[in-house]
């Protein structure tokens, strides 16, 4: 019985600082990514309602929408790809909301080990999960019969700015998460602000056709400039009209370093804050 | 009071912690200490403060006053070296449900730097004597609450704590469960564990802790061993429940020439004191079937948190529940009904 302890009393020397946070960090990234095949029903949401928009705007609304100069399917599949871009804010959102509602973080939190390690663990689980979805997505475009126009020099400018743009929008589902009260609450203001905003991104409509009121807001939307950002490079089109739409990557590049520059201080000091209890 | 005298540095210290959510006050100035190889408890019902006390202590929420210092260091200013002190087990199982019993053992042992060799080695000890060997490769959401629990226990001895800190570990178990857990508990305290439990059960405080508080509204409403509680709170007795009136007036005059026993006239209830549990069950019983006095039940009857809060208090633990809710409204529903202090 005692035995037990006998091997714990020889205490395990202590890693300076840096290298502890990096350890820390991997275990618990690879305790975030554990749960992806074991909870497929996430990966599932990231994915199906991508595919299920797909589907919709291509076979049933898609004969009734003309864009001037692009056949549909190659305009509505850069939409759909920034449209699920901001819907891995809801997923980040709502996997962090359960993780903060569940006793093993209060167990983390009451050891000693760094507080970033555990956000880190959380944002990198997050960040894979939507990597995976997005590229499962893709695919499925090009199964379909997507035709992207890429030269290798857009084909990385378009891989970094969506990597960047997937760890932006993971970092503010974190945030988003640690700041409602239930997953539930997540759902609630996924539904009544990043449902509309990835839906009047020029998304599947151009923005010019618009009533002036959404068509204002379309022109500021982040996810506009995203959705802009990957037509612009993958079909040489996209929607115009505002400083961001007509400097896409750039605009949306300085979002994701906003969005970061709020995000990231917010959601550490709210960590760190912790929740009622 | 049998209070351990100690020179050593307290595993616990808190003067005046107090803790508030908007303008309810959850922990309202409270003392505490708990000297290194003791038990204590903190005992209350829902709402009563505890699990807020803990989590001050456990350097997990912020105290808005006072000051409490955990194995010497300060909850506040030294966080990270109380959590090098400390493990906690939260009233939610503190586990990841995605993975599997021995993976979460796992990860904790890596967690607190324990290389891979070693924390295999440790796991498979705290498996062994956790009897979690049977469902070591099951995922912790696949598991019953008493299961879960014996892997929250293990994942919290991983390193020996200087103190230990269970908050209500056995809320929402069948009795089974129960029983394996305290048995787990008395052999830790065994070894010269310090323990610091919260629980809402008498029985649980009594049958594990050395020492009670009994708290109410985030105030210290008693302290004493469970002996000394207990004796405030009275002790255990035998309820007869008579068939009819009739059967009262007999089992009065048969009991009332051997017992001090009370009567309860609308509930047709004699009690009988029973400070000999069982054997005394037995006898009254015994006594009882001997007279052929018909009656509707016949049962030993422990004080509950009920009876020792409106021992001490006046009032019932659920009463004071419902006062909770009240203050949570707004100021202004003091309760001076409420001594500062019963203290033994």
């Amino acid at each position: 019985m005692n035995a037990v302890y006998a091997t714990s009393l020889t205490a395990p020397p202590r890693a300076i600082a840096p290298q502890r946070y990096v350890r820390d960090a991997l275990l618990l990234t690879a305790r975030s990514l554990r749960a992806i095949p074991r909870v497929p029903e996430r990966l599932l949401d990231v994915t199906i309602q991508p595919i299920v928009f797909i589907l919709l705007f291509l076979y049933v609304f898609g004969s009734a929408i003309h864009v001037h100069g692009i056949s549909y399917k190659d305009y509505l599949f850069p939409g759909i790809i920034g449209q699920s871009l901001a819907f891995g804010i809801i997923g980040a959102g709502v996997a962090t909301s359960n993780d903060m509602t569940e006793g093993v973080v209060d167990r983390f939190r009451s050891m000693p080990i760094s507080r970033l390690s555990i956000i880190t663990g959380q944002v990198m689980g997050q960040f894979c999960e939507a990597l995976l979805g997005m590229a499962i997505v893709i695919g499925f475009g090009l199964a379909l019969g997507w035709h992207p126009h890429l030269t290798l020099a857009h084909g990385f400018e378009l891989a970094g700015l969506m990597i960047l743009a997937v760890f932006a929008f993971t970092w503010l589902g974190v945030l988003f998460g640690m700041l409602v009260r239930s997953p539930d609450a997540m759902q609630g203001i996924g539904f009544i602000v990043i449902f509309p905003l990835a839906f009047m991104a020029g998304t599947f409509v151009p923005i010019s056709g618009m009533d002036a009121i959404p068509r204002a807001i379309a022109h500021w939307d982040p996810i506009s400039a995203l959705v802009a950002s990957v037509r612009g490079l993958t079909q040489g089109t996209h929607s115009t009209g505002s400083w961001q739409l007509d400097h896409p990557q750039l605009a949306m590049a300085l979002w994701c370093v906003v969005i970061l520059a709020i995000a990231v201080p917010l959601a550490l000091r709210r960590f760190n804050r912790t929740l009622a209890g | 009071m049998t209070e351990i005298t100690n020179t050593e540095t307290p595993a616990i210290e808190a003067h005046g912690l107090t803790k508030r959510f908007g303008s309810f006050t959850a922990v309202d100035r409270l003392d505490l200490r708990v000297e290194v190889g003791t038990v204590v408890s903190l005992l209350g019902p829902n709402g009563a403060g505890k699990t807020t006390m803990v989590r001050m202590l456990a350097t997990l929420l912020r105290p808005d006053a006072g000051s409490a210092r955990v194995a010497g260091h300060d909850v506040v200013s030294e966080a990270d070296r109380v959590r090098g002190a400390i493990s906690l087990t939260g009233q939610f199982a503190a586990l990841d449900k995605n993975l599997t019993s021995e993976e979460n053992l796992r990860l904790m042992a890596a967690l607190r730097g324990h290389r891979r060799r070693a924390a295999r080695q440790l796991v498979d000890g705290l498996i062994e004597r956790f009897e979690i060997g049977e469902f070591r490769d099951r995922l912790v959401k696949n598991l019953s609450g008493g299961q879960r629990r014996r892997v929250d226990l293990a994942a919290g001895l991983i390193d020996r704590p200087q103190l230990l800190v269970l908050d209500e570990p056995t809320t929402g178990l069948d009795p089974r469960s129960r029983q394996v857990v305290w048995s787990t508990v008395r052999e830790l305290v065994g070894e010269g564990v310090t323990l610091l439990l919260t629980t809402q059960y008498l029985d649980e405080a009594d049958a594990l802790a050395d020492r009670v508080v009994l708290i109410d509204h985030g105030r210290e409403i008693a302290a004493g061993t469970p002996a000394q509680l207990k004796a405030q709170v009275g002790e255990q007795r035998v309820d007869i429940i008579a068939a009819d009136s009739a059967a009262l007036q007999q089992l009065v005059a048969l009991l009332g020439e051997r017992f001090e026993v009370s009567v309860a006239h609308e509930q047709r209830t004699v009690s009988v004191p029973a400070p000999g549990e069982a054997a005394d069950l037995a006898l009254v019983a015994s006594a009882v079937r001997d007279s052929r006095i018909p009656v509707d039940e016949l049962a030993l009857r422990r004080p509950t948190l009920d009876d020792a809060f409106l021992a001490l208090t006046g009032h019932t633990a659920s009463e004071s529940e419902d006062e909770t809710r009240r203050d949570a409204q707004g100021p202004g529903a003091e309760n001076t009904d409420i001594p500062e202090e019963v203290a033994a």
